[in-house]
């Protein structure tokens, strides 16, 4: 038997394989670049430092309220929140730091850390828990995510993506879906139970222009199977990669505000 | 002395039917009143008996070890090394059925619709199964496979409550030894049902492995449930364990674990006299008032008995001895009425309308009477005791009639 025919008899094996082999690098490529995608949204805030004004509107069918916050931001994992407006509530204040969290309230004079059990209450009476809060880069590691599409949308790029926590992964969702636009701005990140049924999403209403970078302005999240609940944050005025004091992320600062 | 005792045991009987329909209403309510007695003790002793045991399987065990601080902070912080050496060889001793080590956390489960505080409990459920109640009351799933299973048990009310379910994950936050946050995702495995309500929400079971590495806490554990063979046996088997056990850690029995549970078993015994007495005292109204009758009516007899020659002595024991027959006969028809009411009764009686009340005392809804043996000898022992004190005053009066004025009485 000639080599040649020995090709011939072994072609469609040598298709087979290549095309196996090329849909295995296709989908490792397809899921490494989703989980870019959600990196670089991600990392829109990483390394960077911030410093802005933020009015948070907590809506309820029979009430609701807005607070001014004024708010400084360091990497993923720093974040201190300080109240403005209402007077009522002005100089109530969280510090987020590496996943644990400490309020301060000046009416009772104290700094409280946040246990583990309150990690899920909601923060400060809005849609947020305190784990959203203090917590934002969990999403990259401890899922699987996969590009579902990719649409056009107003002259940009929108990719689907879907993130499924791994296995023992802290998160009680069975799916997020994010759309992220190709500037890696959100807008959209939806939550949904294990039996796939939508619970809430985070919405990104307007993008607009604030320290020189194109961010979204204006969010809502929003309970979907309970109506007319929901919490939207308005940037007001934000300044990026502006020079922080290490004192800021503190707890004495905390109490006592140095800034 | 026995022709006596004879004589006057066949008069006693003799004249105790003399009057038949007054002794039948008096039998009567001697029967009623032992009858009641001995069905309040059992259902009380039934009551009390499910509560304990109930009470030492949540505890669980007859004797538990701790981390000395343990009890007044069952955090991460206070742990101790698992059983080794001495402990270990002491815990294998006979009078030992099983023993487990288990870790106890305060935690957070949360679903996407809810979260609940609970206490969950990292065991090993091979060693698990004679202590605890989860293992017979797995309603849905399974069971933890082994120490090492990452998977999660809850209780029926805590799966509705956070609305999900078996085959779901959940989110399981604590408080690691450094005071921070862990959490990590645990999917539910099994379900389990308990006679009381709020257990089911208390609870979660882990593997204790898996939660040991979720706390990092190397193979550390909280606390040593030890089994022995009997509730009873404890005190021994904590002497023993305690003096084996170093100083490091704190050795208590089931009744200073659950002081509250200690306390109502020591109270129960002194109930059980008080009821036997409370009741009596109802009962030897009827009961002393038919003697005296008996005896006011048979005053010529007496007198006659007397004239022929019977010592007073006699007459007194024949008084006794009537009063003490009738007791007897009343015991003996309300003790065996008791037994059947409580034999038909082995099923329990569901006191489910009621449960809510009964669970705050920490019993079960279902009641099943327990009826001791030593309760109806005691109970024989007072109500004879103290029928035959009762019974006194009569008898007395009775033997000390003048034979002359006693027969010449209209």
């Amino acid at each position: 038997m000639s080599s040649g025919e020995i090709l011939k008899i072994m072609r469609p094996f040598t298709n087979l394989l290549a095309a196996i082999i090329a849909l295995a690098a296709f989908q490792a490529a397809a899921s490494e670049s989703a989980r870019d995608i959600v990196k670089a949204a991600i990392d829109q805030w990483r390394g960077s430092t911030s410093r802005g004004v933020i009015t948070m509107k907590i809506h309820r069918p029979d009430w609701e309220r807005t607070m001014t916050l004024r708010s400084w931001t360091r990497g993923d994992d720093e974040s201190l929140v300080r109240v403005t407006k209402p007077r009522r509530d002005a100089g109530n204040a969280t510090l987020a730091k590496k996943g644990s969290m400490w309020t301060y309230s000046p009416k009772v004079n104290r700094v409280i850390k946040i246990p583990s059990s309150m990690m899920n209450r909601n923060w400060m009476g809005s849609d947020f828990s305190n784990k959203e809060i203090s917590r934002s880069d969990d999403i990259v590691d401890q899922y699987d995510h996969k590009l579902l599409e990719t649409r056009r949308s107003r002259g940009h790029e929108v990719y689907v993506i879907q993130s499924i926590p791994h296995e023992e992964a802290a998160v009680v969702w069975g799916r997020e879906v994010l759309k992220i636009r190709d500037d890696y701005i959100v807008l959209e990140h939806a939550f949904y139970d294990q039996d796939g049924a939508h619970v809430k999403s985070l919405l990104t209403l307007a993008i607009g222009k604030s320290g020189g970078r194109t961010i979204a302005t204006r969010q809502r999240m929003a309970k979907v199977e309970v109506e007319d609940e929901w919490t939207e944050i308005r940037v007001e005025e934000m300044e990026f990669d502006v020079q922080l004091r290490d004192i800021l992320f503190t707890l004495s600062n905390l109490q006592n505000p140095r800034e | 002395m026995t022709a006596t005792a004879g004589i006057v045991f066949r008069l006693a009987w003799r004249n105790l039917w003399r009057n038949y329909r007054r002794t039948a209403i008096v039998l009567a309510a001697i029967v009623a009143g032992i009858w009641a007695m001995i069905f309040m003790i059992a259902f009380t002793r039934g009551m009390i008996e499910s509560m304990v045991s109930d009470g030492i399987r949540s505890i669980p065990g007859h004797v538990q070890i701790h981390h000395p601080d343990f009890r007044n902070d069952p955090t991460v912080d206070n742990l101790m090394p698992s059983p080794g050496g001495e402990l270990a060889a002491a815990l294998g001793g006979e009078d030992v059925v099983a023993w487990s080590s288990r870790v106890r956390v305060p935690a957070v489960i949360s679903s996407e619709r809810g979260s609940r505080g609970v206490t969950l409990l990292g065991i090993d459920p091979v060693a698990e199964v004679p202590i605890s109640f989860v293992a017979d009351d797995i309603v849905e799933g399974r069971h933890l496979e082994n120490e090492r299973d990452r998977g999660l048990i809850l209780g029926r009310r805590l799966l509705e409550r956070i609305e999900t379910d078996v085959g779901k994950r959940v989110v399981v936050m604590t408080q690691g030894t450094d005071n921070e946050v862990v959490d990590r995702g645990f999917r539910v495995v099994g379900v389990f049902e308990s006679e009381i309500a709020s257990t089911e929400e208390a609870f979660a079971f882990a593997g204790r492995a898996a939660l040991q590495d979720l706390l990092a806490i190397g193979d550390q554990v909280s606390e040593i449930a030890v089994l022995g063979k009997n509730r009873r046996e404890a005190e021994q088997l904590h002497r023993r364990l305690a003096e084996t056990a170093n100083a490091e850690v704190e050795v208590l029995p089931w009744y200073e674990l659950n002081s509250y549970l200690g306390t109502t078993m020591r109270t129960m015994d002194g109930f059980v006299i008080v009821w036997i007495v409370v009741i009596f005292l109802a009962l030897s109204f009827g009961f002393v008032n038919t003697l005296v009758m008996a005896v006011f009516e048979r005053v010529r007899e007496i007198g006659l008995m007397m004239a022929l020659g019977m010592k007073p002595r006699t007459i007194l024991a024949q008084i006794i001895a009537e009063s003490l027959l009738l007791l007897a006969i009343g015991l003996a028809v309300g003790n065996i009425l008791a037994w059947a009411t409580i034999h038909l009764l082995s099923d329990g009686i569901d006191f489910s309308f009621v449960g809510e009340g009964l669970e705050i005392m920490g019993a079960a809804s279902v009641l099943k009477p327990s009826l001791g043996i030593k309760d109806v000898l005691l109970s024989t022992a007072i109500v004879l005791g103290l029928g035959f004190v009762a019974s006194l005053s009569p008898a007395i009066r009775a033997s000390r009639y003048h034979p002359v004025a006693a027969i010449t009485k209209e």
